[in-house]
């Protein structure tokens, strides 16, 4: 069978280049070798790079603008005292794409006859078929304020989480206990004037509640999984999963061991353990959505693959992200229909970005 | 009297060590007490997974913009810093490829557009923001902005000569082709070569523009290329004298009297390692890591170029302070950069006139944009 196009709705590709400092226009591998210890032991073994996309056929991605209010974290270079700090990050990570845009390498996605063009070049895609990406941030602190919004707009962002790890200018965001922070309400009326998606992963249980109250557009969860299946804040529970499933939103599976893997554990140094998740696990997500939806349009792949961890952390079967071929067959082999695999892997997250625009 | 300091990396500072220069020094000392006990809230963060992270050395933080305003040293020229260099050790801050280095060169720029939003500095594009930035800082308030003359250190994010008039519209006013080591343009700091191919039709570029160039941390054999090349205005914004301190990092006499000729501007460095008679900049294994001279070592090297020069006009301040070092390499009579007010007494007392003095502390640096911007 051809290659399917797929969708990944998270990937923090410009922090892997400027932060961690990466060449992503070669093979994982290559990355690997030119990887110094310390990045390696930080951030794990390189498992997305452009190539790597091109090679699996995720033909578009979200790519982040990732920078967030976290003024202990020396570790990622991307948390930041100051949100002048964390717009300037953010600006240098939009800055990355579009130096990447005018190479060719990557299209930015701004609207439907954008998204239309990509997704049908990549029905028969050629050599240098460019990557479609939607740009979408991760914590919304380089985003000054309301008045903000339009310019971020202009340069292509189409999707929002209100945090990341930690307490934003805007929310508690995971790891932390507590709701919006007044600040939210105006930035949530900007970004619904804009039609900018609000992402709800990373948001805490009562900011995502707060959030689907205060905020009336689009939604999505762009890479989180069941908290049925694996215990914690950093997943939905059902009844979120149904919220977003009533406002016709989206939920991206994520690929990080520790939040596929009950048994990862958190305080040990990726590299000094093993996960038992696997590609099959992911799915395992992805079907108890569909079963409490009682269909799949609102399955998506959001994987986070590289977003401050490695292989290492990822489904033991994945070796790099061209690997997300194999899921056409793990859900076939579920049961799913044709129909229902081409949603999962691109068709829902095109509904979606369609009816915003 | 209003201080001109020719080179900071104020936009570094704040987003590769994350310091948020708004603040007071002690704050940020305080943010880098090496004792911390806090950890990222980020779960991967390898700290908090019990591994040992990799920390970088950032040497105890001398600037600030209160710091600044409350020495009146309100006119800085602060860069876009981001080299093509193979990272390693010694070069930790280096990017991988010319991507990386574009997309930090405009992250810099976003931030100094971000402070200027907030009123804390205002963009110097003109001769007539210059002049209203002097006449602001004649009579200081505490709020009185700081004004910023974009530079450039390293030009590997000016992707192509086409992107210099982008670079010049964003407020980009002088450039050196090269850092350290060799990177898209030609040799730097450390490397024996020349300028690349592509150096030339960016300098004709630039030539199209009103764009000054540093020639600071080119190598000699790059110096002397652009000068053959390059007929525009030239200085050298944080350079002291390899007749004092020998290595390539420093100008020779030949170097210095080739400016005094183009009548450019040479700033003085505040670092011990460029006024410590010990050091040889082409032997690493001469570097020290404290220093043990105060202030008025630098008095020397500006008596070096007044003596080339036989007068006071081409000497200026560029003390580069947080660029790569901290207090502890700074003067020993030098706790942060609000002392250089101290330095321009020193200057007095070494017999320099008042005209002299204000000659070095802005009066070149207005002198060489004055001469130079339409």
């Amino acid at each position: 069978m051809a290659h399917q196009l797929i969708i990944d709705a998270h990937l923090d590709l410009a922090f892997s280049a400027v932060q961690v400092n990466r060449d992503l226009t070669v093979p994982a591998a290559t990355v690997r070798t030119q990887d110094g210890e310390n990045i390696r032991r930080s951030f794990g073994s390189c498992t997305v790079t452009w190539p790597e996309l091109r090679r699996g056929h995720v033909g578009i991605v979200f790519g982040t603008v990732m920078s967030r209010i976290d003024p202990n974290d020396e570790w990622t270079r991307s948390g930041m005292y100051c949100q002048d700090q964390c717009h300037g990050i953010g600006h240098g990570h939009v800055a990355y794409y579009q130096v990447l845009e005018r190479e060719g390498l990557i299209r930015f996605i701004h609207n439907v006859s954008d998204l239309n063009e990509v997704v049908d070049a990549w029905q028969a895609p050629t050599a240098d078929t460019p990557i479609g990406l939607v740009l979408a941030m991760e914590s919304a602190d380089p985003i000054l304020s309301p008045d903000n919004v339009a310019e971020w707009w202009d340069l292509g962002l189409r999707m929002v989480s209100l945090a990341h790890y930690g307490i934003s200018s805007y929310s508690h965001g995971t790891g932390t206990e507590g709701g919006l922070l007044p600040r939210a309400k105006p930035l949530l009326e900007a970004l619904a004037a804009a039609g900018i998606i609000v992402d709800l992963t990373h948001t805490t249980d009562q900011a995502f509640w707060e959030t689907l109250e205060t905020y009336d557009g689009p939604v999505a969860a762009s890479h989180h999984n069941c908290r049925t299946l694996v215990p914690g804040q950093r997943q939905l529970s059902d009844e979120m999963i149904k919220a977003i499933i009533e406002r016709d939103g989206m939920i991206g599976a994520a690929f990080d061991a520790w939040m596929l893997d009950p048994d990862w554990k958190k305080d040990t140094p990726s590299y000094d353990q093993a996960t038992s998740a696997t590609l099959d696990t992911v799915v395992d997500h992805i079907d108890h959505i569909a079963q409490l939806a009682g269909n799949t349009r609102h399955c998506g792949i959001g994987t986070d693959l590289d977003g401050g961890f490695g292989s290492e952390q990822a489904p033991r079967d994945l070796n790099t992200i061209a690997d997300l071929q194999q899921l056409p067959d793990l859900l076939e082999k579920r049961g799913y229909s044709a129909e229902d695999v081409t949603g999962i892997l691109s068709g829902n997250w095109i509904r979606l970005l369609s009816q915003t625009w | 009297m209003l201080i001109i300091d020719g080179h900071l990396d104020m936009a570094y500072n704040a987003l590769f060590h994350r310091r948020d220069l708004t603040r007071s020094i002690q704050e940020l000392r305080e943010r880098e007490d090496p004792v911390r006990c806090n950890l990222s809230s980020h779960p991967d963060s390898l700290e908090r997974r019990g591994g040992s992270p990799h920390t970088l050395y950032k040497g105890i933080a001398t600037v600030s913009l209160p710091e600044m305003r409350r020495a009146e040293v309100g006119i800085m020229l602060t860069t876009i810093m981001a080299r093509v260099q193979t990272p390693s050790l010694t070069a930790h801050n280096a990017c991988r490829t010319r991507h990386t280095a574009e997309a930090r060169g405009r992250a810099h720029l976003a931030y100094y557009k971000a402070l200027e939003r907030r009123g804390e500095v205002t963009f110097i594009k003109s001769k007539d923001d210059l002049e209203r930035s002097v006449t602001a800082w004649q009579d200081p308030q505490p709020d009185t902005p700081v004004g910023l003359i974009l530079s450039m250190e390293s030009a590997d994010p000016i992707s192509s000569p086409e992107a210099v008039a982008e670079w010049w519209e964003a407020g980009l006013r002088s450039v050196t082709l090269t850092h350290f080591g060799a990177n898209t343009y030609g040799h730097g700091t450390g490397s024996l070569g020349g300028l690349y191919p592509p150096a030339y039709p960016l300098l004709d570029a630039m030539r199209e523009t009103e764009m000054i160039i540093d020639l600071t941390h080119a190598s000699d054999q790059a110096f002397w290329q652009i000068l053959d090349y390059w007929d525009g205005p030239v200085h050298a914004s944080h350079c002291n004298c390899r007749a004092l301190v020998e290595g390539q990092r420093l100008l020779s006499d030949d170097m210095l009297r080739a400016i005094i000729e183009r009548d450019g501007v040479i700033g003085i460095v505040f670092v011990d390692t460029m006024v410590n008679p010990q050091v040889n900049w082409d032997d690493p294994s001469t570097f020290v890591s404290q220093a043990a001279r105060p202030m008025r070592a630098m008095i020397e090297h500006v008596d070096h170029i007044c003596q080339l020069a036989g007068n006071s006009r081409h000497v200026a301040i560029g003390t580069d302070l947080d660029g790569g070092f901290g207090r502890e390499l700074a003067p020993v009579d030098m706790d942060t950069i609000a002392d250089l007010q101290g330095f321009l007494d020193l200057l007095r007392g070494a017999g320099y006139n008042e005209d002299d003095v204000a000659a070095i502390a802005h009066g070149n640096l207005l002198r060489l944009f004055r001469n130079n911007w339409q």
